[in-house]
């Protein structure tokens, strides 16, 4: 059985680098809520993929390839952009 | 000198912004917990505070994928939400561990340039001493693989205890990461407790030898893949029994802090 962290397929790169950068740079994670069709585009993602993230399907993100630890901190950092005073913060 | 404190602590985010499914008191217990943590560390009086930990693909993305590095810059920073951290990094140990680890044998990576991950940066948020320390970031790849093996990691910390025996610093050796938790899978709901109930219970034996023999697959099954920054602090501390100070699981995250009599 593959491991839960499995090796990231390089077909997913493009999906992969995507979701870093929505996890971990704030403009990107800005640009994808103010237009998420164009800028996934942009990104290199194929339909299905940009599908799945708008969805926050982790299970089609993860059978696309994408590493699920970067599926998870991406809808985290998005749910937290969509809603801020959803979180206490410490 | 040898080691003046060692403890391993969690770093889920959400003990530092609480998201409304995270149970409010169990997120506080954690952080009592880690304030005895800093209790220990300031009464300690540590000069350097080396953190071993697992990258969230924060410092290194897959332009490349270091099993074991070291930051050697002055500083080092990171950002989550609206927090901001940048800690001071003790260059000279530093650049000692890069320096003695390559020559026994440990091919280091190591790094001027990297983005802080927040393993890193929630425990000190809430355990760093009063005043607060250098760090000096330890970095053990976790989550993408091949990940290096626990017999490595344990060899590692061996290696890393004999270099921070030697020097003059007074050092407290962190792990951050764990226990058992699958982000962004299917069994993220589903933690195994019992798998980390019986681990801190040889542990506590100070049976930790044990946890070298343990296989990459075992640990991802038991959603432990960051058992390896304990690991490495495993092989640091020997046979010395561990101090549960709690083990608190969550609906998706087993939170352990534990200590060591060093």
């Amino acid at each position: 059985m593959e491991p839960h962290y499995f090796f990231p397929p390089a077909h997913a790169y493009p999906l992969n680098r995507f979701l870093f950068a929505l996890k971990s740079n704030d403009s990107v994670r800005a640009g994808y809520l103010a237009d998420a069709e164009t800028t996934a585009r942009e990104a290199g993602l194929d339909s299905e993929a940009a599908a799945a993230l708008r969805d926050l399907d982790r299970d089609r993100l993860v059978a696309c390839g994408a590493h699920p630890y970067l599926v998870f901190m991406a809808g985290l950092r998005l749910r937290m952009a969509g809603t801020p005073a959803a979180f206490e913060r410490f | 000198m040898p080691l003046v404190a060692a403890a391993a602590l969690p770093h889920t985010p959400q003990l530092l912004v609480r998201p409304d499914t995270e149970d409010r008191d169990l997120v506080v217990r954690v952080h009592a917990a880690c304030a005895e943590v800093k209790r220990a560390l300031t009464d300690a009086r540590p000069d350097v505070i080396a953190m071993i930990g697992g990258d969230h693909i924060e410092g290194f993305f897959l332009n490349a994928v270091p099993a074991l590095a070291v930051f050697v810059g002055a500083e080092v920073s990171g950002t989550f939400d609206r927090y901001r951290y940048t800690f001071p990094v003790h260059e000279p140990l530093a650049r000692a561990i890069v320096e003695q680890g390559i020559e026994g044998g440990f091919d280091l990576t190591y790094s001027q340039d990297l983005v802080l991950d927040y393993a890193f940066y929630v425990p000190l948020h809430f355990a760093m001493p009063e005043p607060p320390r250098p760090i000096v970031p330890l970095y053990v790849n976790v989550y993408l693989p091949p990940q290096p093996t626990p017999r490595r990691c344990y060899a590692w910390g061996q290696a890393l205890r004999t270099i921070l025996d030697a020097r003059p610093e007074r050092v407290a050796l962190l792990a951050s990461g764990g226990l058992s938790h699958y982000p962004g899978t299917d069994r993220y709901g589903s933690p195994d407790y019992e798998w980390d109930r019986q681990l801190l219970t040889i542990l506590a034996n100070g049976q930790g030898r044990q946890t070298a023999s343990l296989t990459g697959d075992e640990l991802d099954k038991a959603g432990n893949v960051e058992l390896r920054t304990w690991i490495t602090l495993l092989g640091a501390l020997g046979e010395a029994r561990a101090r549960v100070i709690c083990y608190e699981p969550s609906w998706h995250h087993g939170n352990a802090v534990v200590t060591w009599p060093v």
